[in-house]
């Protein structure tokens, strides 16, 4: 693909755009925004990853993907706006879902650590973990106002915040993990993923380009999964103060 | 022997106050009756008694301690509270009743909750229903029987027969008036229907604007004010 080619798939873009506006979305801001910053960021990191891909050196890889996964945290924090800490539980909970599932793969022989496998693997990781926490907090943030009662309801039956926002704290975790689950169940048969379209199109032969993409899919799953609990637990928290009493209004 | 006690309690929420300088002590085994108008904060003061909320004046003292000083979990289990709207969880009858002790990691004691739902003329089968398939009375009764079940030494009721039929609403109250009696409970009922207050209470509480405006026996508070048909 040429760049002219390349920049011509923008008109796309500005297809959305004009509807947006004729619909009054109120999306064309965004939009644009997103699109230019999306155009910068992969030009950028187009360039680091070649410069890290060439160096290969364990310490530069381990520091970009802390980098990867605080900017994850930093973007999942924000549709956690009313949780105490909600940077440094997505940080903590994004990190320890990323070190189990690189720690599976790596131990299995899946991949091996060098920067060209590891980076792109890890950068699924956290991006669907991200996507995951967010949808996370939104709905426990939404759970804990629709449902004040039923929680304290078990609170005046001496159940402990734990337990009182138990179920809550259940169906955030199942919300937070059916984008994955779907996308598994509906693999090949509705669309050919990100991953194995690529592979396929830079010329892998598509069996090669499946077992990546299985390999993914589970990856992904655990992650979201282990990240997923993790916050859980940790946000659940912010919804009470050290009286244990619900501070939700 | 004296079991709860205000002491110069006030609460302000957001800015504005919603109780203020109220003290009043009670005796184990009291029935005190709540009166008062809408936003007078009667719901206010039972949540502070359960630790719901704390008071941002004063202090509530249970048992003689200071509430500051019990973990929340058990006091809450000994100072029940009843909301006017009963809220079941999703499963069954049975699964709620069972709750309290799942709490507290106990057996649940088939007996004793075969036993209270007689009391309040329910059938052993509703234990299978769900709420879904309750009426309101039904409802609030099991949500009654399940904090009972925690035996709780204090009884919050905050209208809890407030949206129930009169047949539904004098089940609850012999219920009520029967633990009160057998397990020396004390119980604090807020109401709007001054002959529930007549036929319940011991002593009554009236607030007004988020202050005292009467506390003492009943009989006392019916010479006084012609009667509580004038609140």
């Amino acid at each position: 693909m040429n760049n002219m080619a390349l920049a011509l798939t923008f008109s796309l873009v500005v297809i959305a755009l004009l509807i947006s506006y004729r619909q009054k979305l109120g999306m064309e801001k965004d939009m644009i925004i997103g699109s230019v910053r999306a155009v910068v960021q992969l030009t950028v990191v187009g360039f680091v990853l070649k410069f890290v891909f060439n160096i290969d050196n364990t310490l530069l890889t381990s520091i970009i993907l802390i980098l990867m996964v605080y900017n994850a945290a930093v973007v999942a924090a924000k549709r956690g706006a009313g949780i105490r800490s909600a940077k440094r539980i997505s940080f903590g909970a994004i990190l320890i879902g990323l070190v189990i599932t690189l720690g599976c793969l790596l131990t299995f022989q899946a991949i091996s650590f060098n920067p060209s496998e590891v980076i792109p693997i890890s950068g699924m990781v956290v991006g669907n973990s991200m996507v995951a926490l967010g949808l996370l907090y939104r709905n426990l943030i939404s759970l804990f106002k629709d449902r004040r009662e039923e929680v304290e309801v078990k609170l005046c039956l001496g159940a402990k915040p734990r337990e009182s926002a138990r179920t809550l704290i259940r169906e955030s975790i199942r919300t937070a993990m059916i984008p994955t689950i779907d996308s598994m169940k509906t693999l090949g048969i509705v669309q050919l993923p990100g991953m194995m379209t690529g592979l396929i199109l830079a010329g892998t032969p598509p069996e090669m380009a499946i077992k990546y993409q299985i390999m993914v899919m589970f990856m992904l799953t655990g992650a979201v999964t282990i990240s997923g609990f993790i916050a859980s637990f940790w946000a659940y928290r912010s919804f009470f103060n050290d009286r244990e009493q619900l501070t939700v209004e | 022997m004296e079991i709860v006690r205000f002491d110069h309690v006030g609460l302000v929420i957001k800015e504005t106050r919603i109780l203020e300088d109220i003290s009043f002590s009670t005796e184990q085994g009291d029935i005190v009756g709540i009166a008062g108008p809408s936003g007078s904060g009667k719901t206010s003061l039972l949540r502070m008694m359960n630790l719901l909320r704390s008071p941002t004046a004063g202090t509530i003292f249970y048992k003689q301690r200071d509430l500051r000083e019990y973990f929340p979990p058990q006091l809450r289990r000994e100072v029940g509270y009843v909301l006017q709207k009963p809220y079941l969880f999703d499963g069954t009858v049975r699964d709620n009743l069972e709750y309290p002790y799942f709490v507290w990691m106990q057996k649940p004691d088939a007996q004793e909750i075969l036993l209270y739902l007689e009391r309040v003329n329910l059938p052993s089968s509703i234990l299978r229903k769900s709420k879904n398939e309750l009426s309101g009375g039904e409802q609030q009764r099991i949500a009654l029987v399940r904090s009972l079940l925690a035996k709780p030494k204090v009884l919050l009721l905050d209208e809890v027969t407030a949206s129930l039929d009169e047949e539904n609403a004098l089940i609850l109250e012999q219920l009520i008036l029967g633990e009160g009696i057998t397990r020396s409970l004390t119980i604090f009922l807020i109401s709007h229907s001054p002959e529930q207050l007549r036929r319940m209470s011991k002593t009554i509480l009236l607030l007004e604007h988020g202050q005292i405006r009467f506390q003492g026996p009943l009989t006392q508070f019916s010479q006084l004010r012609g009667g509580l048909n004038n609140e």
